[in-house]
């Protein structure tokens, strides 16, 4: 009780003292907020969109695969028979993809254009719904299902609807040469938005048959092979036996291990923002320092009269003390709550994802504010306090009261 | 007979200034007995706020002994002379040495702030010690610059007697107050002298020295000499 009450004492003195000298607490409580404020801004914003990501790739299914042929290969049937035969292998399937722009409303608009069983990607993709019409045959290959950002524009009016005719303009690559080309397709449904992810983004997406990869885009050779395994147990063994299969020849995606690699580049983005951050509490504990020996300066004759009155030299240690953490507490509150506002702004805007000089997709996600994250921004903003203002604290509890009564 | 409340056995303190050594007390003892209230009077420089910081334990001699209570102190860690401090000893300075950003009320119950006493029990006391000081409970919510120089030492005198110390220790108290305000302080100190509590005063001034019982002339760090007062010189009967 009589250490609670001295607390409390403690407490409302260092309040007082601060007040006495209020625009230099202040401008020390300023230098504090910064740290709490680029740390709980940052860390929650690379969180928030990293819980996004991830959750959109595992989205995409847990338990699909796909195979790139590297530039000397192409895959042939025979591949895709032998894939088809593996253990735990559900379905294999190729495809036939291109990037290309279509007009949507005033705006031309990046798009994907994947030619592949479609039923497929309803099976790999859950969640993902038809809004209106139907998904087209293998006959029916000059007939697309198309994503909803290509349907509607940015203000969610309507563009396209079925029937309509979207005209593609694709760079195709043969013998060497590119050369611009335009296909014509006719919309047989339309999807529900999606959300999308990065690589997969079915918004922004017009799937098509698989012959109308040969038939419509002219492309020769499959773009990939697109896997699905039994259970998401199974997805490493069966990569390693694909691995073996095709060594070199192609390469092997999974989105489980896809997500493992943006779970990494997570955690290092927010390895390098809190070390970042820190450099800010360094600063701050700067000038925690700074103040408080000022301060312990000013009040020598101070700390003498208290030594007079029976403060011992801990007491007065922790009295010092307590005014650097007091300034932390009020930085760190002030430091989170703009924190706080400030990732909600930086959210808000959204990051593109960018195929050339044009915006395929604008990704937005809420910042992701734990208690862990605020407990560690108070934790680390209270250490400034302590750092800062132990030396000056320990200054002024050894002091000598004669020689600090002396003091002029 | 009277108990000795603080005892000092050739008591010697020296300062040391690279290579210069200056002596602050050369060897005094003295004997201050419960309920006595004793002037020290001395030149500037004699040796006078030197010998009062020895008897308050705030600072350390070079050599000698200092007992307060029967206890000696040399053999006491700085927690422990903390706490004598805090409980046997009030301190009254010629400068009040009143915080001044802390309003009245905050300046006399800071003595009781390391006994972890409750605020509502601190305020009582604090009351109850500002009257006994002579001041008024009117100037409790004020900060001590809104008050007088008397006024304040009667403050100052208030944060001494809060934690009922036996001991009260005075440096110069009247040194920075008019004739009226000298007078109010001294028929102060002799009240709580008349309710049992030593009180070692150092002065320069006669008439203020002539109000307490015994007085001791220190010259060059050494008492020199005691003489008895003359109560008919005593500043509360002067004009």
């Amino acid at each position: 009780m009589a250490a609670l009450q001295f607390i409390f004492d403690f407490f409302r003195l260092s309040i007082k003292a601060l007040t006495e000298r209020k625009t230099r607490a202040l401008l020390t409580i300023i230098g504090i907020a910064i740290g709490p404020l680029a740390l709980v801004m940052i860390s929650s914003v690379i969180d928030g969109y990293g819980d996004y990501v991830i959750s959109q790739i595992e989205g995409l299914g847990q338990n699909a695969i796909v195979l790139f042929p590297e530039s000397n290969y192409r895959f042939t049937q025979k591949d895709l028979d032998a894939i088809r035969a593996l253990p735990h292998v559900k379905r294999a399937e190729p495809f036939y993809s291109i990037q290309a722009q279509v007009r949507v409303g005033t705006q031309t608009r990046m798009v994907f254009v994947y030619a592949i069983p479609i039923d497929v990607v309803f099976e790999a993709i859950k969640g993902l719904e038809i809004y209106k019409g139907y998904t087209p045959s293998d006959t029916e290959y000059l007939k697309a299902l198309v994503g909803y950002k290509i349907a509607f524009d940015d203000n969610n009016n309507q563009v396209y609807d079925l029937g309509d005719v979207i005209s593609v303009t694709y760079i195709r690559s043969s013998g060497g040469k590119q050369e611009i080309k335009k296909a014509s397709i006719s919309i047989a449904g339309i999807l529900k938005e999606f959300g999308g992810a990065f690589f997969l983004s079915p918004d922004t997406t017009i799937f098509l048959p698989l012959p109308a990869g040969q038939r419509v885009l002219g492309l020769s050779d499959w773009s990939g092979i697109f896997v699905l395994v039994d259970s998401s147990t199974y997805v490493s063994d069966v990569m390693e036996q694909l691995r073996q299969m095709f060594g070199s020849s192609a390469s092997i995606i999974s989105f489980q291990s896809i997500a493992n690699i943006a779970n990494s580049i997570i955690g290092a983005m927010n390895f390098i923002s809190f070390s970042a951050s820190l450099s800010a509490f360094a600063v701050a504990v700067a000038g925690v320092a700074a103040t408080m020996i000022t301060s312990v300066v000013e009040r020598t004759r101070e700390i003498g009269v208290l030594k007079a009155l029976g403060f011992s030299d801990p007491q007065v240690l922790i009295m010092i003390l307590m005014e650097g953490v007091v300034m932390s507490l009020i930085g760190g509150a002030i430091g989170i709550s703009l924190g706080i506002v400030g990732a909600h702004i930086l959210a808000s805007r959204g990051f593109e994802i960018r195929a050339a000089t044009q915006a395929v997709m604008v990704v937005k996600a809420s910042p992701k504010i734990t208690a862990m994250g605020i407990g560690r921004a108070v934790g680390l903003t209270v250490l400034v306090g302590v750092l800062g203002g132990i030396f000056p604290a320990y200054r002024a509890s050894k002091i000598p009261p004669a020689v600090a009564l002396r003091y002029e | 007979m009277p108990r000795e409340v603080i005892v000092l056995e050739d008591v010697v303190k020296v300062y040391r200034v690279g290579d210069i050594v200056t002596y602050g007390l050369r060897g005094v003892s003295l004997k201050i007995y419960e309920g006595e209230f004793i002037a020290i009077m001395g030149p500037s420089g004699s040796g006078k706020t030197t010998l009062l910081n020895m008897i308050g334990l705030l600072d350390k001699p070079s050599s000698g002994r200092i007992y307060i209570d029967g206890v000696e102190v040399s053999k006491l860690s700085a927690r422990e002379i903390a706490r004598v401090r805090n409980l046997k000893i009030g301190f009254v300075f010629q400068f009040f040495n009143l915080i001044n950003r802390l309003t009245v009320l905050e300046n006399i119950e800071m003595p009781l702030i390391p006994r972890g006493i409750p605020r509502p029990e601190r305020v009582e006391r604090a009351k109850e010690a500002l009257l006994l000081a002579g001041g008024e409970l009117s100037w409790l919510p004020k900060k001590p610059l809104q008050l007088s120089g008397g006024q304040q030492q009667r403050v100052a005198i208030a944060r001494a007697i809060v934690g009922n110390p036996s001991i009260i220790l005075a440096d110069e108290p009247t040194g920075n107050l008019d004739r009226a305000s000298t007078k109010t302080v001294i028929q102060t100190f002799l009240e709580l002298n008349k309710r049992g509590a030593t009180i070692a005063m150092v002065t320069h001034d006669p008439e203020v020295a002539n109000c307490t019982q015994k007085i001791y002339i220190i010259r060059d760090g050494m008492i020199v000499g005691v003489r008895e007062p003359d109560k008919s010189r005593c500043v509360l009967y002067t004009q």
